[in-house]
């Protein structure tokens, strides 16, 4: 059963750092491998997880600029007939407008120009727009009812990453990696891959904070691959050095630090002798990981004609792919471009054809290799969109202004129920009629399936224990298989 | 500098006496609480309460349980709620706090089961004894002005140099610990040039610093007194050479910048440029004239108020303009606004106060006297700058934030007075002109046109800092309920939190009143809290380890006796922050040697006792201005813009806002070669060196970086074109600067890095490191041709390229040594 197995190997880290951490080596290991020090001192490398866990890896497909749930999951036949009609005051209710619309004098209705059909065994309605995902429908679990507070990228980005709306807060990922530490020796806790739409999209900028580590030591901050050379900054070795020379270079920057050691029985020293090895591990592990050369041209069919070109989003399914098999305990990935403030029909169209194709892949993928049991995949972006047209609307055109009340997400994998939706949005997809999910519901629930009580993984920072659901999150219950 | 003359006279104020008067006679040591002792509750009990209780039965009325409060005597000795009496002084056996603490009884014991806040064995017995002794509380201890207590009377009466000595010794002799003997010069002298500098000791400062210390044991051999020695005088005068240097005042900017929250962008969403380096500018040349540091924090808060503010002054405000700036379309301005106004509360409250205010944002503080109306009472000082919430997207970024003051150069200015003064004329000339279609009228209408573009372009050339300014009419302030900027509470004025002394009653309401206050004699925190950061940036950690929190929360001080005795001292000076480094790096303390021993490293592995001289990794920002001063690429240019050094290609581009136009411009000459505080700081992407050796975002006030380890820090001493170029240039200097063989070079090049010769067994592996990369690169000529190409800067050619390339391995392992990558 691989949840136990999870739990097992959680154990076993554990179990290995404790009985070792009397020696300078056990606690610099720790500190390398992103445990918390001090937390390896008193024989708990980590202060997760608490219960066993459902899900050992997590893959989170962050959509940035915000999808239309209107134009890809949140079905409303009834729009059509109301095309170009002022949206009710009623069902408006004082909700805030951002200065990009406060201007406007109307607010008209927009029925998506997309057809939506209901697919697969669990028949869940999704738009045309996404026919690759069509094909993985009976995997997903669609909340249609996801809300938050930001109404601007900046802050409604930063909220759903690191559950607050102002910069400073660390990110899930940096909480899951001060919580689990590392699984690999040779790879960091937490991946950060990011792509630029294909199409002439106006992407929206993205923050190192989104995947910075805020309070937490910086070591849990995300480590961005990049495509090309270096996919960990300054991987390789300068022109003019092999391998074999760094090696006998790092021979000798070794003896010259036992030397010190000798001396000055310093713990650091011994630190950074280890760092140093480490360093020189990851050399050989990352370009492994991100070499694609020997992956089979059937992989690159199925993540579609994008995955052949290093830094799309299509390549980075594939990498995540094969970071998930390496023990990466969160990769997420980054697409920009999802801002369709005008031209809403050909930007989705362009930004689905980026992603459509390698999402699926990517779930197929994990499930023929047995890793979708033990691996969660969440897809979304950080708020929805409006039902009424910003600027000028007609039958083939129209844009949609932000919309923190409602908005859909997909989650797939361990855990999760599949083929099912969750919550239900009115008529007009404008507020959450039955069971709202707030990001901090999302994230406790995340953090659920990998064995966290998410009111227990705290950190103490200006003298008080923070969490990355600060006081609030309930557990989706409905969402968990 | 005249520029920051103290126009106030320094005389000490009668209530200076009363710390005089308090000296103790006896002096006793406070040690862990044992059963011969005393319970202390400060020392002993709070830190239990705050942690496991308050949050409950606390300050916090909204969530305080069972109507139990224990931070207050009286509350604590009174019936709750359930009529139970909580403490009964002298009598635990009837004090229901006892009980409960002691209770097995899932439904009955504290703190809750499912609290996830335990007492250990220990804690329970400590809180009975309390009980049993009378349950006497004490106010917190940073809340009490420091009390100066004459440095305690020690056993070994040779080592003080010093007050800090006594305070150090006579802890260690209580805990049987000796001090550390004293490092040995060299190593001595490259800890104090890291320290006051940030950059190594220069080779002939090294044997200069030998030369002069030799001469002085000759002359020592018949003194007596040990401060009367001249091997004293030499290293006196060192410490006061290197606090003169100007590179004294970027060493200690890098430190403010990060509690300034300084950058070079707005930080927000789009996060475009900012142009603040006016500021920068400004700190460093504060630290290098010693402003003094009630002067240096006058100005930066209110130097706009000040009667007759020089321009200087006036940029000094920029320290509240350097929060987040947000310029997303759709955002409210009234929401930033308050933003930006409460950034200025908790930044002003850490970086003075040592206070977390954050929590109070929202609700009553839940373990320190402060309470929401405190924060709006801060917060109201802030709230009068004629500012906009939002940033004018569609402006150039010299007029996209007002208020902000323009720069120019004498030249520039004489060249738009000229300009104007011809607009002026052309202007009469044309109202002369009745018939607007005479041509003559169309030419002057055209030129009007044409100068006026010219003097707008000019005026755009113009450098700009942000400043703040004061309305002429106040804003109301309201309290905002949860902190939320649309949900208006109670109209508050501007005040100072009700729990420290308040404003005195002549001051006038505003931030210049304010930062009067933070300075006056009586507050008990601004003195502990900065001296407290001067010795962390020596020792790495500071007397109180948590710097940014002074509060219950925070950690008390490792030695409270000197930490007050450092304040008072540091008021005394006339808060004069040379001054008080001098004191702290000439006691013996900080000389000590650095080295460890197993039973050291197990009693106190973190060095808070102080039995050895501090050791620690070296801050991003010194690591790299090491490498570039060792190799003499180092600028040493002062101030001016912020420049963009190599950054990895693709990393910013993959981020940031607008077209593939949008891209990082690497520098050309000088500008790779700047000090590193220098570097350009966008906020959505700093550069990425600094983030891996723990620089924060800058986004908000940080007062301690974290100091952590990991295999990219290796990563990019090890690869990084920035240390490949250096090591390069390290080659060239062995081959130019020493004899000719493989020994004498190598010898020169870690001489050269730290300080120190080599011994005879880390010669012999660096002399069999070149012979070894000698014989593989002459094999190996393409290999030699690459290594050689990293970096902007041409090699000598009329150094042999094997030889240079040999040379380069070498001084690469030593760049990446422990001992270069940290400060002994």
């Amino acid at each position: 059963m691989p949840n136990s197995l999870a739990f097992q190997q959680a154990l076993s880290r554990r179990l290995f750092l404790s009985s070792s951490s009397t020696s300078i080596g056990a606690a610099a290991l720790a500190c390398l491998l992103g445990r918390d020090a001090r937390a390896s001192a008193g024989g708990s490398p980590t202060p997760a997880p608490h219960f066993h866990p459902r899900a050992k890896t997590i893959i989170w497909l962050t959509q940035a600029g915000a999808p239309s749930q209107l134009d890809l999951f949140d079905y409303k036949p009834g729009l059509k007939d109301r095309f170009d009609q002022d949206l009710p005051e009623s069902i408006r209710n004082g909700q805030r407008l951002t200065g990009m619309t406060s201007g406007q004098k109307r607010f008209p209705v927009a029925p998506s120009t997309f057809k939506f059909r209901q697919v697969g065994e669990s028949g869940i309605w999704l738009s045309e727009a996404l026919p690759h995902t069509a094909r993985i429908a009976d995997r997903l679990c669609v909340i249609r009812s996801l809300y938050t507070e930001a109404i601007n990228h900046d802050p409604a980005m930063t909220l759903l990453q690191t559950g607050h709306q102002i910069a400073g807060r660390p990110s899930l990922g940096a909480w899951l990696s001060y919580g689990l530490g590392s699984e690999n020796n040779n790879l960091p806790a937490y991946v950060v891959m990011i792509s630029r739409p294909s199409g002439p999209t106006n992407a929206q900028p993205l923050h190192e904070r989104m995947w910075g580590s805020g309070f937490l030591p910086p070591r849990h901050q995300g480590v961005r691959f990049n495509p090309g050379r270096d996919p960990v900054l300054f991987l390789s070795n300068p022109p003019g050095i092999s391998t074999e020379r760094r090696r006998k270079m790092l021979d000798d920057v070794v003896a010259l630090n036992r030397i010190k050691l000798a001396d000055y029985q310093d713990a650091e020293i011994q630190a950074r002798i280890d760092q140093y090895e480490l360093a020189f591990r990851m050399q050989a592990a990352v370009p492994e990981l991100a070499d694609l050369s020997h992956e089979p041209k059937s992989v690159f069919e199925n993540y579609g004609p994008e995955s052949h070109k290093l830094g799309t989003f299509a390549a980075n399914c594939i990498l995540a792919r094969r970071l998930a098999e390496r023990g990466v305990q969160f990769i997420q990935l980054y697409h920009r471009g999802w801002d369709q403030h005008d031209n809403l029909p050909s930007g989705i169209k362009s930004q689905c054809y980026d992603t459509d194709q390698p999402t699926a892949a990517l779930i197929q993928d994990l499930e023929q290799r047995g890793l979708l049991d033990e691996t969660l995949v969440l897809w979304g972006g950080e708020f929805g969109r409006t039902v009424y047209s910003q600027g000028t609307l007609t039958s083939t055109n129209y844009g949609r202004d932000h919309h923190p009340r409602c908005f859909s997400m997909w989650m797939a994998g361990a855990g999760i129920k599949p083929g099912h939706v969750h919550g239900e949005t009115d008529e007009y997809s404008y507020n959450v009629t039955r069971d709202p999910v707030h990001i901090h519901d999302l994230n406790a629930t995340v953090l659920h399936l990998l064995g966290i009580n998410h009111t227990r993984l705290t950190y103490r920072h200006q003298g008080r224990d923070y969490r990355l659901t600060d006081v609030h999150g309930e557990v989706i219950k409905d969402v968990l298989a | 500098m005249s520029r920051f003359r103290c126009e106030r006279a320094r005389a000490a104020p009668a209530w200076w006496t009363f710390w005089w008067v308090v000296a103790c006679t006896a002096w006793h040591i406070h040690g862990a609480a044992d059963a011969a002792e005393p319970v202390r509750f400060n020392r002993d009990i709070r830190p239990i309460l705050s942690s496991r209780c308050f949050a409950c039965h606390g300050r916090d009325e909204n969530h305080r349980k069972s109507g139990l409060r224990l931070d207050v005597r009286d509350n604590a000795l009174n019936a709750a709620e359930s009529k139970a009496i909580p403490i009964t002084p002298g009598k635990p056996e009837s004090s229901e706090l006892i009980r409960r603490i002691f209770s097995t009884d899932r439904d009955e014991m504290m703190p809750p089961a499912d609290s996830g806040k335990n007492l250990t064995a220990a804690e329970k017995e400590l809180l009975k004894q309390w009980v049993s002794e009378g349950a006497e509380y004490e106010p917190h201890w940073s809340l009490v002005p420091p009390m100066r207590v004459q440095p305690p009377i020690v056993k070994q009466t040779q080592w003080p140099r010093n007050p800090v000595d006594n305070f150090v010794l006579v802890r260690l002799e209580r805990e049987g610990l000796r001090p550390s003997p004293a490092a040995e010069p060299a190593t001595l002298l490259r800890r104090l040039c890291l320290d006051l500098t940030g950059l190594p000791p220069a080779a002939h400062d090294v044997s200069a610093f030998q030369r002069e210390l030799a001469a002085a044991d000759i002359a020592d051999a018949k003194a007596g007194d040990r401060n009367q020695r001249a091997a004293e005088r030499v290293y006196a005068s060192w410490v006061d050479k290197l606090l003169a240097s100007p590179h004294y005042g970027e060493r200690m900017a890098v430190d403010w910048l990060d509690a300034a929250r300084f950058a070079d962008s707005n930080g927000y969403q789009v996060d475009r440029d900012r142009e603040m380096y006016a500021w920068r500018d400004w700190v460093i040349a504060a630290f290098n004239a010693n402003q003094p540091f009630d002067q240096f924090t006058i100005e930066q808060l209110a130097g706009d108020l000040l009667p007759n503010a020089t321009l200087e002054q006036k940029i000094a405000t920029g320290f509240h303009r350097n929060h987040m700036l947000n310029e997303e379309g759709g955002i409210i301005a009234e929401e930033f606004l308050a933003e930006y106004c409460s950034d200025r509360v908790e930044t002003t409250a850490a970086v003075w106060l040592g206070q977390t205010f954050t929590c109070t944002r929202c609700h009553d503080h839940k373990f320190d006297p402060f309470t929401q109306r405190d924060y709006y009472g801060l917060y109201s000082f802030f709230h009068n700058v004629p500012e906009g919430g939002i940033g004018n997207y569609g402006a150039n970024i010299r007029r996209n934030a007002p208020p902000m003051l323009k720069l120019p150069s004498p030249e520039i200015e004489a060249k738009i007075a000229s300009l104007n003064r011809e607009l002026d004329e052309v202007k009469k000339s044309l109202a002369a002109l009745q018939d607007a279609k005479n041509p003559e009228h169309v030419r002057l209408t055209e030129r009007v046109a044409a100068l006026n573009k010219q003097i707008d372009e000019i005026d755009l050339q113009i450098p700009t800092t942000l400043v703040m300014q004061e309305l002429p009419a106040a804003r109301v302030t309201r309290i905002l309920m949860r902190g939320e900027y649309n949900k208006l509470g109670d109209e508050v004025t501007a005040n100072t939190p009700a729990a420290l002394p308040g404003m005195s009653p002549d001051s006038p309401k505003n931030r210049l009143g304010l930062a009067r206050w933070i300075v006056d004699l009586r507050n008990p925190l601004t003195a502990r809290v900065t001296v407290n950061r001067l010795w962390q940036s020596l020792y790495g950690v500071g007397l109180v380890r948590t710097a940014e929190d002074f509060g219950t929360q925070g950690e008390p001080p490792s030695h409270p006796e000197l930490l007050d005795w450092l304040a008072t001292e540091f008021v005394r000076t006339g808060w004069d922050v040379k001054a008080m480094l001098r004191l702290m790096v000439t006691s013996s303390t900080y000389r000590q040697s650095a080295r460890s021993n197993p039973s050291l490293l197990q009693r106190d592995p973190e060095n808070r006792l102080l039995a050895r001289g501090p050791r620690f990794r070296l801050q991003a920002e010194f690591l790299r201005d090491q490498a570039l001063a060792v190799s003499g690429l180092l600028s040493s240019k002062l101030g001016g813009p912020s420049v963009r050094p190599y950054h990895p290609p693709g990393l910013y581009e993959q981020v940031v806002a607008g077209s593939s136009a949008n891209t990082y411009v690497v520098g050309t000459g000088d500008e790779l070669y700047r000090r590193s505080l220098y570097t350009y700081w966008k906020r959505s992407v700093p550069n990425p060196a600094m983030l891996t050796f723990d620089a924060p975002f800058r986004e908000t006030c940080v007062l301690r970086r974290p100091r952590t380890n990991t295999p990219l820090q290796a990563l990019n001493v090890m690869n990084d074109p920035t240390y490949v170029e250096a090591a390069r240039f390290l080659a060239q200097r062995m081959v130019r600067e020493a004899g000719n063989t493989a020994a004498e070079r190598v010898r020169h090049g870690f001489q050269l890095t730290l300080a120190r010769s080599p011994s005879a067994a880390e010669q012999a592996i660096l002399v069999a490191a070149f012979e070894r990369a000698r014989k593989d690169f002459e094999n190996d000529p393409t290999a030699v041709a690459e290594l050689l190409k990293v970096g902007e800067s041409p090699s000598d050619t009329v150094i042999e390229p094997v030889e240079l390339a040999t040379l380069a391995t070498v001084a690469m392992t030593i760049l990446n040594l422990d001992e270069t990558l940290t400060k002994e």
